[in-house]
Parts: structure tokens; sequence; C-alpha cells
């Protein structure tokens, strides 16, 4: 896990996202601007040991993860682009999301709905209504920063609380 | 969207009911006007939740999908949010991936929900016209009493919704059964999805049992569930998940223990028939484990599955001879064991012939009855609930299919008592609320009619016959000639008198011309076809009252307007009903006048009030009699509302859990009959072994999750439409291999009927030889590869018998890109 030590304390330097990138994997069309922090998850030579990292983000109470994928994937960094990571918070209940390697799929234990890692967290089958929220990440040199999420987490009125 | 707006304290809070499938869930709207919104502290929104945290799971929340801004008629604009209701105990708070995107469905200038019909349109052949209510009601009105007055009531056609929930409802059924059987009395009469108005489950009916025997508790309080040609977790899903799932898992254990004392009890068990791995059997495994035991039957088989299964509980003597005794027609007991369970022949022989017919080992149909009717310690009768939908609804002989699970049902006893049931799982929700129907039984083929020109007006309503019937291509056919001719002599008649209008239009009728009315909310298919186009409100800009799978009846209430001068169906029917008594009044026929009275209803409840004389618990209203029942009871009765039949117990209303406890059957007698199969199995009939034989692939096809029903709605919510621009077709991966076809090319499924695009789904789910495909898509139906056979007892499609050809069109590089194509049945 990274604790809140690694956060950069980067309100101003933190992204501002497009509307464009955020309109992709939601139902609804509009959008807000909100201001997230920079994170240091890990460095590359950590995801080419573990190929899963958990981590929190935007905040400590938000669990998150970190996977490298088999084939590269949407919004993907890394070799290959096959570096992503999402929200565990699933968008149907709020039950946290297992990772499950050899199916490259992210489940809910709850109601079952599952997510692409690889296609933006679409939503593969499942009683939520939108995407699982993607974290959006970034290289710097070689340590994997998240800096903005795409969708609203669950249980949230605006990803930044 | 990164964020929701909140409702603040004072929104206007309404508790309704999904417009969408059997299940009803509760749900919450609030409206509030737009810049008004709450905040994030507990007492400064309408949930009181504080939102300045994380919300834990299984909470209530706002989800990006559950809220949109609506502009009411004077223009005020709203916001919207619509979240599943926590104290309703049809869902428990939970919302499916349809229910959870209601707010996407409301009409709005600011979204693709804005090409709503918003005014009565005329076509001609310059294109469409707007006109006023009075013009079109004029016209139509005029038309159908020409119609009725040369050729009689017959040449009036219809086909509407006949369902609950959005598009339906008891006000809006009784009015156009009103209408059509009642004043019209027209025998050429048919239902949204099929060609005739008959019942899809008269086998049922013939043995003395509503469609909806059960609670929804019952399914948690079950020992066993058997589940025939049905994906729970797909298209019936919170029943599934805040029930079914519960009972395997030993969630409900404490209630059983509760309901049955002394009576052992476990964790349940659920048998499902399916020709497909689905979700439903993923799911339920991941929950139950070996609990789960899944038959994967070949087409058409589930006659000689399901009796082979009666006929081994029959000899090992686990039927309920009580039961029988007292509570069935004994003659019938015995001609259903000679011709069904084939008495006269060696168990072994007819075990064997039933595993080779539909590819089951003999060993699972063993354990099969063992799990429905094996006594439990102590000589406890199992209690299993027997359910069922459209692979059996649809399958290969109606009447024997539905007679085949109802035998079950009634030779193990398992109705009108806690944990069991012989019920449909449903697909809309219900209001049978209309006037009786003179159609006879076989009910005449509509389709037929249209095509053979006997019918001169066709009235469609909230549905669309070229996506959703059978040989739906040469429907299209038949729509496009026959309204042409029409189509020409109105625009020949631009400026005239509705008079000379009218006779040039029946010129047209009687050169094999026919007149299509297109009611609904959107432009369909059909509409476009139409030469009078009718607006019509939708679920939430109206008051309407339904049932749902446990014959839960709840109001429906208005919220918001509907677009331009779109009515509710009941106002439409009532306009021009009101002006065909004018028009007879005028033309000096009281006789005629006088079968269109009594349309003055103010409000909706003034029909609601105005159906209940019929279904006041003293008539042919065995199921959904609502004795003494108000808007204003139902108001109070919020989303829990009441399950009918009502009856008056001093005065007040009380409903019925459950059908069938304790009270008699539907028969003569009062007796329940089994109804006897005349042979073993049917076969497929000479015309589908002939494309049987020709062709490769079985083509089952039906409903999934995330589409709803023709995709009406969803073509207009982007994140479903992008993902589903043609129907998939789930196909083996080793038949792909050999096809040259990989997850997402565009392939041509085509057989003698036609030909239909489709986006090749690769799963495991399916066997070999087998596909199935998503049923009514705007961009091709797998109703133009259906044949036009019916079963000649019920007139109902064999809609699951399809056989065809796939071939690899070519790849679509933009759909593997932003389209998953992982598989949808894995639960863990």
């Amino acid at each position: 896990m990274v604790d809140r030590r690694n956060f950069i304390k980067a309100s101003v330097a933190g992204a501002v996202l497009p509307a464009a990138q955020l309109t992709q994997n939601t139902l609804a069309s509009t959008s807000a601007e909100q201001v997230f922090p920079v994170l240091n998850i890990g460095t590359l030579a950590e995801v080419e040991s573990q190929n899963v990292i958990e981590f929190s983000y935007p905040d400590s109470a938000s669990p998150a993860i970190l996977i490298r994928l088999e084939e590269a994937a949407t919004g993907g960094i890394g070799p290959n682009n096959s570096i992503v990571a999402y929200s565990r918070l699933c968008t149907h209940k709020g039950c946290p999301v297992g990772y499950r390697p050899g199916r490259q799929l992210l489940i809910c234990p709850c109601h079952w709905s599952t997510f692409d890692p690889a296609r933006a967290g679409t939503m593969v089958i499942g009683q939520a209504s939108q995407s699982l929220p993607q974290v959006m990440l970034r290289l710097d040199e070689d340590v994997i920063q998240a800096y903005g999420v795409t969708g609203l987490i669950y249980g949230r009125q605006t990803n930044i609380i | 969207m990164t964020s929701v707006s909140l409702p603040p304290p004072n929104a206007e809070r309404f508790d309704t009911v999904c417009q969408f499938c059997i299940v009803g869930c509760g749900y919450r709207v609030y409206r509030w006007p737009v810049g008004q919104d709450g905040d994030s502290s507990p007492l400064g929104n309408a949930l009181g939740i504080d939102f300045r945290g994380q919300l834990p799971a299984l909470q209530q929340w706002i989800a990006p999908a559950m809220q949109s801004t609506v502009t009411d008629s004077n223009g005020d604009r709203y916001n919207i949010a619509i979240i599943p209701d926590e104290n309703c105990s049809v869902n428990q708070g939970l919302s499916s991936v349809r229910g959870g995107g209601l707010a996407q469905t409301l009409y709005s200038p600011d979204r693709a929900t804005s090409d709503r019909l918003h005014t009565p349109l005329l076509r001609l052949n310059s294109g469409e016209k707007p006109i006023p209510w009075a013009e079109a009601s004029d016209l139509g009105a005029s038309v159908v009493k020409a119609v009725i007055d040369r050729w009689g009531p017959d040449a009036v056609g219809m086909k509407f919704f006949d369902h609950g929930g959005g598009g339906g409802g008891f006000e809006n059924n009784w009015a156009v059964g009103r209408l059509f059987f009642s004043s019209i009395g027209t025998r050429t009469a048919s239902i949204h999805n099929r060609p005739a108005y008959n019942s899809e489950v008269h086998a049922a009916a013939d043995a003395g049992l509503v469609p909806l025997t059960n609670a929804y508790a019952d399914a948690r309080l079950s020992d066993t569930t058997l589940i025939v040609g049905a994906n729970p977790y797909e298209t019936q899903t919170n029943y599934f998940l805040a029930h079914m799932i519960p009972n395997i898992s030993g969630a409900s254990l404490s209630e059983k223990k509760q309901a049955f004392g002394v009576e052992p009890v476990d964790k349940g068990r659920i048998i499902f028939v399916d020709p497909r791995r689905t979700m439903s059997v993923a799911s339920a495994e991941a929950a139950g484990g070996d609990r789960v035991l899944h038959l994967q039957i070949e087409p058409g088989t589930d006659i000689i599955l399901l009796n082979a299964i009666a006929r081994i509980i029959l000899d090992k003597r686990w039927h309920d001879i009580g039961f029988i005794r007292r509570r069935a027609e004994w003659q019938t007991f015995e001609a259903y064991q000679r011709s069904s369970l084939s008495v006269d022949r060696l168990l072994a022989t007819v075990v064997d012939e039933a595993a080779a017919l539909t590819g089951v080992k003999s060993e699972k149909i063993y354990l099969a009855a063992e799990w429905i009717a094996a006594p439990k310690m102590g000589g406890f009768r199992r209690r299993t609930l027997l359910h069922y939908e459209k692979g059996l609804i649809w399958g290969v002989k109606n009447y024997e299919n539905i007679a085949s699970i109802v035998g079950l049902g009634l030779l193990t006893g398992n109705v009108g008592r806690p944990g069991t049931g012989i019920s449909r799982l449903g697909g809309h929700q219900e209001a049978y609320v209309r006037p009786p129907y003179d159609g006879g039984r076989p009910a005449r083929n509509v389709d037929e009619a249209v095509r053979r020109g006997e019918v001169k007006c066709y009235w469609v309503g909230g549905c669309n016959p070229i996506l959703t019937t059978l040989n739906s291509r040469s429907m299209k056919q038949a729509l496009i000639e026959r309204t042409s001719l029409v189509q020409d002599a109105i625009s020949h008649t631009e400026g005239k008198s509705t008079g000379v209008r009218v006779a040039r239009i029946v010129d047209a009728l009687k050169e094999g011309g026919m007149f299509l009315i297109g009611q609904d909310i959107y432009p369909t298919e059909t509409t476009r076809l139409a030469q009078l186009v009718l607006p019509a409100a939708q679920w939430g800009e109206m008051n309407l009252t339904s049932i749902n799978g446990e014959r839960r009846l709840r109001l429906y209430p208005k919220f918001m307007d509907p677009p331009g001068v779109a009515l509710p169906d009941w106002r439409i029917i009532a306009m021009f009903a009101k002006r065909l008594n004018q028009l007879y009044t005028k033309d000096r026929n009281p006789l005629m006048a006088s079968k269109f009275l009594d349309y003055d209803w103010k409000t909706s409840e003034d029909v609601f009030i105005h159906a209940r004389y019929q279904y006041d618990g003293s008539k042919n209203d065995s199921m959904e009699g609502y004795a003494g029942v108000t808007y204003n009871l139902l108001r109070q009765a919020g989303n829990e509302g009441i399950q009918t039949p009502t009856r008056l117990v001093n005065g007040t209303p009380v409903g019925t859990v459950r059908m069938h406890e304790g009270g008699s059957f539907y028969t003569r007698t009062g007796k329940a009959r089994f109804i006897a199969a005349p042979r073993p199995w049917p076969s497929y009939g000479a015309k589908l072994e002939r494309q049987k034989s020709k062709y490769r692939f079985w083509v089952n096809n039906g409903r999934a999750n995330h589409i709803w029903q023709t995709l009406y709605h969803h073509q207009r919510i982007p994140y479903f439409w992008e993902h589903n621009p043609v129907p998939f077709i789930e196909m083996h991966p080793d038949d792909a291999l050999e096809l040259a076809i990989s997850s997402g090319d565009l392939v041509k499924v085509s057989n003698d009927l036609g030909s239909v695009d489709a986006m090749a789904y690769l799963t495991m789910a399916v066997k070999r030889g087998h596909t199935f495909m998503l049923f009514g898509h705007p961009a091709g139906s797998v109703g133009d590869l259906v044949s036009d056979h019916v079963d000649p007892d019920t007139t109902i499609p064999y809609y699951k018998g399809v056989w065809a050809d796939v071939k690899r069109i070519r790849a679509m590089p933009q759909w593997r890109e932003r389209m998953s194509f992982l598989p949808r049945n894995i639960a863990t």
C-alpha cells in the first residue's frame, strides 16, 4: 500500500482534466473541472515484479489498484502501454472489485459486475450504470504517477472531497 | 461527469417503480429547480446523507447516470435524480443497469431523447406535416368509421402494448381494450410481441393456474428453485439478486427456520434449464457452489426433459399423492401419466431417450428429479419453486411446453404454499386490465390478415412489428407496399376537406392499400411508414398503475410534462372515441354512436376506477382484481403497494400474497387439471426440420442485461449505443475459428427468409453449433430470420426456432478498440 506520505502536495500543479477525456466512460456528458493531487505509486521495476499494486487515490479513503496487463490498454503507460489503474469501488454499490489475472477482469464480489481494465474500465456485464473510474497515470522517469480520475468514484458527490 | 447535483431538503419527492422489467423495483424521484442544488452536509440535502466523506458500500448514492435535467412545458428547468428505494421490499435499495439509468430516458431537448414525437404528424409524399390533434383525430376517426361501415369492424386491425410499466399500465390498457373490443368490436387484434391477441400461457390457464402464483419471498424460502428458459441475472435482475441469491448463499436460512419450525431447512438449491451457460448460472455458482445444477439442453427439448424428470419422480413415489387426490382432477392425472410420462414404457428407456434428445446426461436428469422432489429428513415434502419464461414460451410447441412445467409442479404439489409456485418469471410488468376479447382460440393471426389485405386500417401502438414479429421482412414489405398506395391518395388531396380526403383514401383501400396509424413515443421503423403519427406520453409524464411479477400493484406518478402536445395513450384513445361518437351521431346512426359512449374521463384515476368495475374480484379477474383500491390508497402504500387480487374486508382492500393458497383453482370443478401431451416430443415440424438440415447454426435469441427490448431508449443513451451499434451474436470459439471469425467482426447471419448483420462475440457460453443473438435491434432484427410457424393450438410463434449460416464480412477495428469482448458469464 502507498500511504499518505507519498502524496505530493500539488493542488496547483495537479492536472485539470479536459472535458473530452471525462465524457468517454460515463453515461452522462457534462463535466466539472477538478484539481487532483499527484501521487507516486511505484516504479516500473516494482510493477514488473508484482504485476499488481494496491494504493489509494485521490485520498486515503479511496482504494485503487494498479495492474500490468498482458496487452496494450486504453490509457495504459509503460511497456506496450500495458499499465493501468482503477478505483476499486464498484460503481454499482461500492464493494471492492478484485482483479483476476487469468481472466484480465475486475470482478465485484457483491453482485458480480465485471469491468475490462484494458478498455477504460468499461462494464463487461453487471448492474453498475457506468465504467469503473480510471486513474490517469504518467511516468516521471521510471516512477509511475497518478494525476487524475475519469468518472465519478462510488459514494462521492465529487472525486475530491 | 465528475460530480453530481444533490437534491435540496425541500426537493419534491415521488415514490415510483422502474419502467422496465417485470420485477418492478422501487425508485425515488427527486425534482428541484436548476440552480437550487442542496449541499454535501446531511442537513443540506434531501437524502440526509453526509457527502463530505467517502460513503460506505451498499449505501444510498446518486450515480451520475441517475440524474438529468428536464424542461417542463412552461420552460422551467429541473434537475431530476432517480435512485433505488432502500425501503422497497422488492429491490431493497438495489438498482439494475437498466433502472440505474432511468434518468437518462427522460425527454430533454439537450440529449438524444430530443427526437421524441412532439406533435401529431400527417405523412405526405413531400414528408411529415405537423397537424393539430383536432385534425388528426378527425381524419383518423373518419377513416376508422369508413372502414367499419364498408368492410366491418374486423377490417380495423390493432397491434398494441399489452403490459405494465413504461408504455402501458391499467389505465392505458383499459382505454385501448375498450375502444377496440367494446366499441369498434374488432377481432383483428394482436399484442406487442406476437401476431395475435392470445395468452402466452394458455396451458397454465387451462390447468386452472394464474400466470404469477408466488410471492418473491417464496424464492427466499424454497428448498429448490427450478428456472427453465430464463436468465434472471440479466432479465429479472433484482428478483434474482435480492431473493434467489440469498437463498442459495444461506442468507435467508433464519427466515426459513422462522417460517417452517421443526421442518428441516438448508441453503437452497437452484436448477437452470438453458442451452447457454449464462451469467445467471455463473453467478449462482459463485454464491451457491455445488448447489447449482445446469441442464444445458438442445433446442426445443424442454418437454421431453421435464416429462422425464416427472416420470422419475412418479416411479420413485416422490409425487404428492395427497395434493393430487384432494386438489386435482384425477382422470386428468391418469391421462397425464399415460401420455406425457409414458408409464407404459420402462423408466430407463424414457430417461435414455430424453438424455439422447436433450444432450443432458441421464445422471443429471435423475439428480434434478431428486432436487425437485426427494423428501427431506423426517419425510417433509421438499418445497420447490418452478419458474419459466421465454425459452419455454417461445419454444417448439407453446402449449405442451407450458403444460409440461405445470404438470411437474402439480405432480409435486408445489403451488399455493410458502416456498413454492408455478410462475412465469416475466418480461414486462403486467396490467391485464381490458374488456373481454371475442377473438376465439386459436386467435386470429393478424400478421397474415395484414399480408392478405384483410386489414384496411392498422393501428399500431407502443410497439414495432418491423422489428418484433416473425418473418418480419415480409411484414415490412407488406407495410411498405400497402401504405404507399394510401400515401399517394393523401398527398393528392392537400388542402381538400376531410370528406374528400377520406373518399380518396377509401379508394386506395379498395385497391389494396392500408391506412397505418402509428402511436408511439419515438419515431420508429413502423411510425416512419404510418400515414398518421400520434405522439404519446411516457413513464413519468402521466400517472399509471401496474403489477410486477408477484402481482404488486403500485402507482407510478407523473413527475414531468410530456414533450410538445404528446398525450397519455388513454387520452388519445378517448379523443378518437368521442370523435367517432360525433361522426356516427352526425351520420344519424345512433346504434353505432352509442358504442362510443362513456369516454369522458377527466383524470387517469377516472380510467382506473372505470376499469375496476370489471376487475372488482367477482368476474373473470382471478389475478388482477383490485376491489376497493384507489389512487389515494396506492399513494399511501408507496412502493410496497398492494398485491392483487384484493378483496374487501370490512370495506378495506386486503391483498393476496400467494395464489391458490387453500383456495381453489380456476376450473369448472375448482380442481387443477393435468394437461396430457399427445406425444412424448412434438418434433420441430417439417418446415423447420428442412431449415435445420440446411443451415449450420441454431440461432437462439432473446434479451440481454443492458438493453431493454428494441433499444427504443437505449439507442439514445450513448453508453449503451456505443457498445451496441448492431446486435451481438454469441458463437463458440471453435466454430468461429473454422470460419475465420474473431470477436468484434461484422458477420452476416442468413437463411432462406432473410439476412441480418451482427457483431461476433466469441464465448464458451454457447455450445458448438449454437449461437445466441440479441433479438430486436433496430440495426438488424432476428425477426427477419424467424419462420412464420406458430403453435396451431395457441398462435404463439417458435421465435427461438431459427437456423442460419454465419459468414464473416470484415473486421471492425473501431469496435475492437472501444468495446470489451471479455466473457460475460464469469463471476469468480
